[in-house]
């Protein structure tokens, strides 16, 4: 047992040294908010270069308006005044441009495409005289406003051209038909439906208000309880592949083997990643319970959730890095382990391919199934007990028993395959070998 | 401790086959404690084959095998240490962290390791050399580190395993130095080698092993006696002729200013002979060197070729 200890202390201690695991913590919120701290912290870079257009404008009444909501767009949205009322630029200035044809107006486009090439100017947009008539313009082909750029990705200019062209727009049409645009508002406002949970009596026989359906906690907490005991798994046990891979490349297994046994090597290993694993999610999760006193939603998370991600992901690192051990002992190079690892990550993808259908009905007979599946268990069962009203008792004490039997097979079996291959070199391996090592005695 | 007669390892009837290739035949070996036994052989003959059953790593198929008085002892029992043959160390990690670290394997606390470490590093001239990462030292010192990371938990008995490949003629002599020093304070050592002169040097005891069978055992001289081929070296003013006619002479190499024969009868009658013949300047009675024994077994064919 001491030896186990002392392998796991030294493998923990150059793991959490490693840099990679210092980006390891800086890059797993990067990618479990999707990129959101990205948005946060470079969001505001945006290109602030001004944008020039020409407009051709055959309607005749629409540049004007153009020009002064331009006006009010350079004051309210192009300026941010901070606390000390100092001015700032956020938004890039639109120049317009009015652009007054010549009789032939075939030639219109070819001049103006010009000039933008030449870089003169950044679009232009051909508003056509039709714009006012509802009927010409029902036609999904139709051209009533043509906006041309060699740069289409930058959506800002035209968003806003058909925005303030379709309220001036709409505006006309009903002065044209005698109408009073804000009664038509009025009388044309849309239907809501609310998303609620039940309605439940309280504890004094009174009837409560059913709470409004918080995103949050229907998708949010499931798929970051699945996202974060999937990237946990990512970070650290395919590491273990490329470890053990290397040192029996370099003849370190050989030299250790000598000292220590086999299976007390590899529980020293897989020890050693589940106390990194540990040390990141704890760090994770000390900040989301932070987060969540802050905010005064603490009940969101129920603190069986909490324990139930541990034992998952627990059980989850031991099967995945007894796989991810056994095919780096297994190998003797690195494109043997290449092929192997292939399938292994299948597995690993497999919460990936689910997770769809399961938030949609988390109590179908294919949810049930999938996480009662020992290898997608911690992910999938994970997500769903984070989903109201969460699955039966029953169903989390079965996945909890198959997924425990499971990790004892995956380490017993990995204990195996890890005591003949890694000492064996040469032998080019396959699944057929290796379960013939787990048969062995 | 075990006790004073009992031997460091005793292999009885040992058969270990890998698929259909027979590595090691019934071989019956034993390894008196406190001495230094050399394990000979070509490539591929089985030593290695024979040093990972001794530890444990591997297990025989049939006979018995005992270490430090004890059946079914493992490489992983704190009172062995073991160089292997292919030996790494982690590149990354410094000199005395990785020592450290190995004494822990071994069951040592990591400040006994350190102080022992510290020891063998002042002994190999490596002091310096102690916070330094591993990737930063020449091979040579790697390899005296791994020597230390063997012996860092003070093993009873010592399995090295080509010990001397790859080091320079000043290493190899603090390594052998350090070995024959394990040995008088009471560690049995047992290694392999292809370098024979140093087995002739260092070894009480000599086991070869080819193709899987135990071919010599035994003293030095014991085995120089048993395969010594009954040779002289001499030299004469009357040089090869003065050979010719003489009696007992049983083949005849000439080497120019000296001639070897192999004789039948007595060396001293023959001399007498030669010296009617001609003025004797060199008579030399010659053993056959470990290196020649060793050719002459694992070479048969080649041997056959030169006789004809």
């Amino acid at each position: 047992m001491n030896k186990i200890l002392s392998v796991a202390k030294a493998e923990y201690l150059i793991a959490v040294r490693s840099k990679a695991f210092i980006i390891g913590i800086i890059l797993m919120p990067v990618l479990m908010g999707g990129g959101l701290l990205v948005q946060i912290f470079f969001g505001n870079q945006v290109d602030k270069a001004d944008r020039k257009v020409a407009i051709v404008d055959r309607s005749g009444f629409l540049y004007p308006i153009l020009e002064d909501v331009n006006a009010t767009r350079e004051t309210e949205v192009v300026f941010e005044e901070d606390e000390n009322g100092v001015k700032r630029q956020v938004r890039p200035h639109f120049r317009l441009e009015l652009f007054e044809e010549s009789e032939d107006t075939s030639k219109t486009g070819i001049t103006l495409s010009k000039r933008v090439r030449k870089g003169d100017l950044f679009a232009f947009l051909i508003i056509d005289e039709a714009i006012l008539d509802p009927d010409q313009i029902s036609d999904e082909s139709d051209h009533t406003l043509a906006y041309h750029t060699k740069t289409p990705t930058f959506r800002e200019l035209p968003n806003w051209l058909r925005n303030t062209i379709h309220q001036a727009v709409l505006t006309r049409r009903f002065e044209n038909a005698n109408l009073d645009r804000d009664l038509v508002r009025n009388l044309s406002k849309r239907v809501n439906l609310t998303s609620l949970g039940l309605v439940r009596v309280s504890e004094d026989g009174k009837v409560e208000k059913a709470k409004r359906d918080n995103e949050l906690v229907t998708f949010g907490i499931p798929f970051a309880c699945m996202m974060l005991i999937f990237l946990l798994i990512m970070m650290t046990t395919p590491s273990l592949l490329n470890q053990i891979l290397e040192e029996k490349m370099q003849k370190i297994s050989e030299v250790l083997v000598s000292s220590v046994t086999p299976f007390q090597l590899l529980m020293g290993k897989l020890i050693g990643i589940v106390l990194t694993a540990l040390t990141l999610s704890v760090l994770y999760l000390s900040g989301v319970y932070a987060a969540t006193l802050q905010f005064g939603v603490s009940d969101l998370i129920k603190p069986s959730t909490y324990a139930l991600f541990f034992l998952f992901l627990i059980m989850a690192l031991f099967i995945y890095g007894s796989i991810f051990s056994a095919i780096g002992a297994a190998c003797s190079e690195i494109k043997d382990s290449q092929s192997l690892m292939t399938p292994a990550m299948f597995v690993v993808m497999i919460p990936f391919f689910c997770f769809g259908p399961i938030i949609q009905s988390p109590t179908s007979l294919f949810s049930t199934l999938v996480s009662l599946f020992p290898p997608a268990t911690p992910t999938i069962m994970m997500m769903r007990v984070a989903m109201p009203p969460g699955p039966p008792l029953w169903e989390i004490l079965l996945s909890i028993v198959l997924t425990a039997a499971f990790t004892i097979f995956s380490v017993a079996a990995a204990g195996k395959i890890f005591r003949i291959g890694i000492l064996s070199q040469g032998q080019a391996p396959s699944f057929g070998k290796m379960i013939k090592w787990v048969m062995s005695k | 401790m075990i006790a004073e007669n009992t031997p460091a390892v005793r292999l009885n009837d040992v058969t270990k086959t890998y698929g259909s290739h027979l590595a090691v035949n019934q071989l019956s070996l034993t390894v008196p404690k406190g001495s230094i036994y050399g394990f000979i052989g070509p490539n591929g003959s089985g030593k290695t084959t024979t040093i990972r059953m001794i530890l444990h790593i591997l297990l025989a198929d049939s006979g018995s095998i005992e270490v430090l008085g004890r059946e079914g002892t493992r490489a992983a029992n704190d009172r062995i240490g073991y160089l292997p043959e292919e030996r790494g160390l982690y590149k990354k990690m410094k000199v005395m962290s990785l020592l450290e670290y190995y004494g822990s394997l071994k069951g040592m606390k990591r400040s006994e390791a350190r102080l022992e470490a510290q020891k063998w590093l002042d002994q190999l001239g490596l002091s310096d050399w102690s916070n330094k990462k591993i990737e930063a030292l020449s091979k040579g010192m790697a390899q005296k580190i791994q020597f230390i990371s063997t012996v860092i938990a003070q093993p009873e008995l010592v399995i090295l395993d080509e010990p001397f490949s790859g080091l320079d003629p000043v290493n190899l002599e603090s390594i052998r130095t350090s070995i024959i020093q394990l040995r008088n304070q009471g560690a049995t050592v047992i290694f392999s080698t292809h370098d024979m002169s140093m087995a002739e040097k260092m070894c009480d005891s000599i086991f070869m092993i080819y193709k899987g069978e135990k071919v010599l055992d035994g003293t030095l001289n014991d085995i120089q006696t048993e395969h010594g081929r009954n040779g002289i070296r001499l030299q004469t003013e009357g040089g090869a002729a003065a050979l010719e006619g003489l009696p007992g002479i049983e083949s005849l190499t000439d080497l120019g200013r000296f001639q070897e024969v192999s004789l039948s009868g007595d060396h001293n009658a023959f001399l007498a002979e030669l010296l009617k013949k001609t003025r004797v300047l060199h008579f030399e009675e010659t053993r056959p060197s470990l290196h020649d024994i060793f050719v002459r077994i694992a070479n048969p064919q080649d041997e056959d070729t030169e006789d004809e």
